[in-house]
């Protein structure tokens, strides 16, 4: 790999940038506690339409080396680096992180629909979104027909993303996920092998591009498992309800 | 982090609004203000005091007691005429803030009279808090409260200059009216324990701020806000003897460590946080001082005036009590002078 040197003045600017957001946390945790307890608040968004949730802060240090990819970046293509403590907030919209984590890719209806609901009683402005990353066809369908944007996910991943923001004027920002539980497995995964940097090994990529197959499949699976559940059971109820008719006819006699 | 730029209610009245503010008790805060205000009236400024102590001192001061009583028998019915008798619909949550009228003393002030009732809309603040943390109307409308009762009767009576007397404690309300206010002054007395306060008070003043700013930043569109930046307009040393045209030894050590303390535990903690909040140097940071004019004391809380408009007491005494106040209300008119307030 090529590298390309970032010089002082570089860095000191991405130290710079990293400080801000430190001396900025605060504010940042304030918010996710605000998008959490916003979320908590809804009667729908928990078990058994959502399998958990989660939250957290971007490291210091993970900031430090996206920045410092997007500079490298820019320094190749001989661009400018836009960024600047006046506006790394608009800039960087997954300093504030919250996922939402559930079963099977198609409660992901109702979630959105609640989730809607939930930000616009509560005065939050929907900043951008939602945009689903897939890379499986069928449900890049899915995300179509129920009208969510769809990017192809050159991760091999599939979520939905929201980025909220508190009011007009100020930059902060939340990014919430939304993904299944097996995306989630894939996806921390993933994380741990290739994050913050690609993982050198082969095999590593070559199984976790794997993984994201059998991981799709999974989902697609229990999928199919809830929607013949349901099908049994609206069956069995059917023949119940023909049942009761039945028995509560007159019998002829014999 | 750029602030959200300090829009509180839409249309916030050009009055400056300041609190003489102190946690230690007995420092004459009262008495200041109602010879400031005097002295700010007779400049021809238009000054309203609102009496934010659940113990109405200020209100017993300048209102005769019988008048006070009534004021407070019938402070929940629609004549009610004290800061709760505005606050108390939102309070109870049966409506909104009813409007109310300020009293006209004899010097020419206007008063928000107190209410002892006040100490149950404390009790709310601290729910109210929570709730700006959470984002939540209701939380904004109760924190922005006082603010509003206060605006009205600014509007109406057009006045200049607000001044609040609020009670010696760092609780809730006093959280909310320091946040309302443009500036605040720290009367101190010549004493150890009012040196000791300062540190608290400085640290105390500091979080609040920083909490609002948070709060404020994170804020939903169309709520009102508290303006949340009250700069230090200084100290005002009170409660010492003179000795041969000088202040007496034992007071003179004490009004060196205020200053000091005054510089380190006020402006550079506030300094932290935004430079503009606290501007004065060293020496600046002394707004005023106040000997002890004990025998106006008591005339003047017997007449409900100031010092200098009482009509018992030596003359002496009187005009030296007025070139004070007239100099500390000087003061406060330069030094306020362009606030950005629209």
């Amino acid at each position: 790999m090529k590298k390309v040197i970032i010089n002082k003045q570089q860095r000191k600017l991405i130290d710079e940038l990293v400080n801000y957001y430190i001396d900025n946390k605060r504010l940042l945790q304030v918010l996710l506690d605000q998008v959490a307890s916003s979320v908590s608040s809804s009667q729908k968004l928990r078990p058994p339409l959502i399998h958990s949730v989660k939250s957290r802060l971007k490291d210091p240090e993970h900031l430090r080396d996206k920045l410092q990819r997007k500079m490298v970046e820019a320094n190749e293509k001989q661009k400018r680096f836009m960024i600047t403590t006046k506006n790394l907030f608009s800039k960087i919209n997954d300093l504030a992180g919250y996922r939402i984590i559930h079963l099977h890719t198609t409660q992901f209806q109702e979630i959105d629909t609640e989730l809607k609901n939930i930000l616009g009683e509560q005065s939050w402005i929907l900043h951008e979104g939602p945009s689903a990353r897939t890379w499986d066809d069928e449900y890049r369908e899915y995300f179509n027909t129920i009208g969510v944007d769809v990017n192809r996910s050159p991760n091999l991943y599939t979520s939905v993303h929201y980025i909220i923001k508190a009011n007009k004027d100020n930059p902060v920002t939340c990014e919430i996920q939304v993904r299944t539980l097996m995306e989630e497995v894939w996806g921390e995964v993933d994380h741990s092998i290739n994050y913050p940097h690609k993982s050198e090994s082969h095999s590593c990529r070559e199984q976790i591009k794997v993984l994201a197959r059998v991981t799709s499949s999974s989902s697609r699976l229990v999928d199919s498992i809830f929607s013949s559940h349901k099908d049994f059971q609206e069956h069995a109820a059917g023949q119940m309800a023909n049942l009761k008719t039945n028995k509560t006819r007159p019998k002829k006699k014999k | 982090m750029a602030k959200k730029t300090s829009n509180p209610s839409s249309d916030r009245h050009r009055a400056i609004r300041i609190a003489l503010y102190n946690h230690k008790g007995g420092v004459g805060k009262t008495t200041l203000i109602i010879n400031i205000a005097a002295a700010l009236s007779k400049l021809g400024k238009r000054v309203l005091l609102v009496d934010t102590d659940p113990q109405c001192n200020l209100t017993s001061y300048l209102v005769e007691a019988s008048v006070v009583d009534d004021w407070l028998d019938k402070s929940e019915t629609p004549n009610g005429a004290t800061i709760w008798s505005a606050l108390r619909p939102f309070s109870e949550g049966i409506g909104e803030l009813k409007s109310i009228s300020a009293s006209e003393t004899p010097d020419g002030i206007f008063l928000i009279p107190g209410d002892i009732r006040l100490s149950r809309f404390e009790e709310d603040l601290n729910q109210i808090w929570i709730e700006c943390f959470q984002r939540k109307v209701h939380g904004f409308k109760g924190a922005t409260a006082i603010s509003e009762i206060v605006n009205g009767v600014a509007k109406k009576e057009k006045i200049d200059f607000v001044f609040y007397d609020v009670g010696p404690n760092i609780g809730p309300l006093n959280r909310v009216v320091l946040l309302d206010c443009d500036y605040f002054i720290i009367p101190a007395a010549c004493d150890l324990f009012s040196v000791r306060a300062l540190k608290t008070l400085g640290h105390s003043l500091a979080s609040w701020i920083r909490d609002w700013n948070t709060i404020s930043q994170l804020a939903p569109d169309d709520v009102p806000l508290l303006p949340g930046q009250p700069k230090f307009l200084g100290y005002i040393l009170q409660r010492f003897k003179m000795y041969g045209g000088a202040m007496a030894e034992a007071f003179s050590s004490y009004a060196a460590k205020l200053e000091k303390s005054a510089h380190s535990d006020i402006v550079m903690v506030l300094r932290e946080i935004d430079a503009n909040l606290a501007k004065g140097t060293l020496s600046q940071n002394k707004l005023g001082q106040v000997k002890d004019f004990s025998s106006l004391v008591i005339y003047s809380q017997e007449e409900g005036k100031s010092f200098f408009t009482v009509t018992d007491g030596a003359e002496g005494q009187k005009q030296e009590a007025k070139t004070a106040f007239t100099s500390i209300a000087n003061n406060i008119i330069a030094q306020t002078k362009g606030h950005s307030s629209n």
